[in-house]
């Protein structure tokens, strides 16, 4: 019989030797309820040495503006895990959030800048 | 700090030309998020013919385009099964509205979608994809089938060409504004 060894590699057969659930400590949804899959963050220059490796995965992928949607897709993270662990990263003064989609778009400024930008593709 | 996202859903059923559209218009290749199912969605989804199964993954392509230096426009496609509609309303709320995508091989695949824009009061145009050739049918008998309020707009485009999507994109954002202005107060 054979027992299984450490071989030195970290790293499971999905590439990932820390459950997500861990990293986001258990938390299944962001405390912001505004938090959108098309909320758009970015890195604020704050140190991130003392950042789980995952989280700073995030904050460098954010040096421009960029959605929770895109993050999810670039770091191949399930859209709920992204939401939470950039969630907490705005808490701890890491990202920045821009305006929360709204519950109804009623702005008929933004739909026009919208319209004019969409006749210019 | 000022960033705003404004999103659009593209709707309609399983191979109608969603992620054709999104990629038509897009300024990146469209990108794919996937959202895990567990367990605690047994009972919300029809899961017949799946029990085995405890996570189920769902794929959402997506794509940009950047309106102004503070504005983007995310165009969503929604996840073609019908048991991922509690997805649809992530993707619904706080939208412009949706294109929704008809087949006319296929026009009761796009009858969930009609009918889900219509219930929540989400502006929404029809879009007809020409892609799969010549149609056989008419507008008047399009709109009857999918039994269409006449002032929702119907286009008819071709997902692969830009400019039609961007017709598509265009009649919605302009649907949608002139139902803000019609129930403004006077």
């Amino acid at each position: 019989m054979t027992f299984d060894t450490w071989d030195g590699d970290d790293e499971s057969a999905a590439g990932r030797f820390v459950p997500l659930y861990v990293l986001v400590n258990g938390r299944t949804a962001p405390r912001d309820s505004t938090l959108d899959l098309a909320t758009q963050v970015v890195a604020l220059a704050v140190d991130t040495r003392r950042l789980e490796p995952e989280y700073v995965e995030i904050v460098n992928r954010c040096a421009n503006w960029m959605s929770v949607a895109e993050i999810g897709a670039y770091l191949h993270l399930p859209l709920a895990i992204t939401k939470v662990m950039v969630d907490v990263l705005v808490e701890q003064g890491y990202l920045g959030v821009g305006s929360p989609a709204q519950q109804k778009i009623i702005d008929l400024h933004l739909l026009d800048s919208v319209l004019a930008g969409l006749e210019r593709l | 700090m000022d960033r705003t996202s404004v999103k659009i859903v593209v709707a309609g059923g399983f191979g109608t030309g969603k992620t054709t559209l999104v990629a038509s218009v897009s300024e990146i290749p469209p990108l794919t998020t996937e959202e895990i199912l567990t367990e605690a969605s047994i009972g919300v989804d029809d899961i017949t013919g799946v029990e085995g199964k405890t996570t189920t993954t769902v794929a959402l392509d997506f794509g940009r385009i950047t309106i102004s230096p503070d504005v983007v426009l995310y165009l969503f496609g929604t996840p073609g099964q019908d048991r991922f509609w509690f997805m649809w309303d992530e993707l619904a709320q706080g939208a412009v509205g949706a294109i929704v995508l008809v087949d006319t091989r296929r026009l009761d695949s796009s009858f969930p979608a009609v009918d889900y824009f219509e219930r929540r009061g989400i502006p929404f145009v029809t879009a007809v994809n020409r892609f799969f050739g010549e149609c056989a049918y008419t507008e008047e008998e399009i709109r009857g089938a999918l039994e269409l309020d006449p002032r929702v707009p119907l286009v008819w485009c071709d997902a692969r060409d830009r400019p039609s999507s961007k017709l598509a994109l265009v009649t919605l954002v302009r649907h949608a504004m002139s139902r803000i202005t019609a129930k403004a107060p006077a």
